[in-house]
């Protein structure tokens, strides 16, 4: 501990005291760079192709607004709880950490679910399963990616939640924790972009 | 342990000075809660031409992803220059691939 305080940068941060910490966070910026390519080409593929409905129901016969407004303050919030855990991160509190990474889990939770349950809905009364149209195709393909992404969250922030409570905060959980919330952020950021793009676009025709 | 005990209370001295506290990320959020309700008001409110309410939607949402790429991932922090590099590659490549569809999609 005193050999780490003595290598200097006491007044970096935990997540970045280290110079594996800061490579850490580093190349997860250039993964998030990768993310936004992949994102980026499915959102063009749904705007390029979202009026080619195929006789098959359009976005604003489709598409309930408080569902999807329910999903958003549930993202949101959770990712204002993902920076709670951060602050308490720096305060050096390890149980305020899982605490608030355990409430992030748990909105993430109530966002799948509603997504799964959206889904479901609209294959069982509407019949719009993938194959319905390019419209379908691509609603699917982005906002299912986008699902996947917050289940891989899910299972990620629960695992290092059990690591915390194994091996405390140190220089090795810590980089850890703070990618996963620029993860957990960048979840956020992407759903800006469906909820716009994809559900408002799409209600307004 | 007195050592120790002293080094964490420097520590806190100099992280006081680093970390700035929820004040700017409770600030950020409040932003994109208003955003958030503007983009789902902004849809709901009948005669509105379908090109105003779309610009407005697109500038709405760039803004609240800013806001929280710039406070919640701290890229307004000092030694984030790679990062914010790799935000503004990913965006050319996402202006590039949307405008490329638009156009595609228009002369087809």
């Amino acid at each position: 501990m005193s050999h780490a305080h003595a290598e200097g940068n006491s007044i970096e941060s935990l997540e970045r005291r280290t110079l594996e910490g800061r490579n850490k966070i580093l190349g997860f910026w250039i993964f998030l760079g990768a993310e936004v390519v992949i994102f980026g080409t499915l959102f063009a593929a749904h705007i390029g192709l979202r009026s080619e409905v195929n006789f098959g129901p359009s976005g604003s016969e489709l598409f309930s607004l408080p569902i999807v407004a329910i999903m958003t303050a549930l993202l949101l919030t959770s990712s204002m709880t993902s920076v709670m855990a951060i602050q308490a991160m720096h305060r050096h509190d390890a149980k305020g950490v899982a605490v608030w990474l355990a409430v992030t889990v748990l909105l993430a939770l109530g966002f799948l679910a509603l997504e799964i349950y959206e889904f479901t809905h609209y294959v069982h009364e509407y019949g719009f399963d993938i194959q319905m149209s390019p419209f379908s195709t691509t609603f699917y393909v982005l906002v299912g990616c986008h699902g996947l992404h917050v289940a891989i969250g899910i299972i990620w922030i629960s695992l290092l939640i059990g690591q915390l409570f194994k091996k405390g905060l140190t220089v090795v959980t810590a980089p850890k924790i703070y990618v996963a919330s620029l993860y957990w952020h960048f979840i956020d950021v992407v759903w800006v972009f469906i909820f716009t793009v994809v559900y408002l676009m799409g209600k307004v025709g | 342990m007195q050592q120790a005990g002293h080094a964490q209370s420097g520590d806190q001295i100099k992280r006081s000075r680093r970390h700035e506290g929820p004040r700017n990320h409770l600030i950020a959020f409040a932003i994109s809660i208003i955003l958030t309700i503007l983009a789902f008001a902004a849809v709901s409110i009948p005669g509105l031409s379908k090109g105003f309410v779309f610009t407005l939607l697109v500038l709405m949402a760039i803004l609240q992803v800013l806001v929280q790429l710039a406070f919640w991932m701290h890229l307004k922090d000092r030694g984030h220059f790679w990062a914010i590099l790799t935000m503004i590659f990913g965006a050319l490549v996402v202006v590039y691939a949307v405008a490329s569809a638009e156009l595609w999609t228009w002369f087809a």
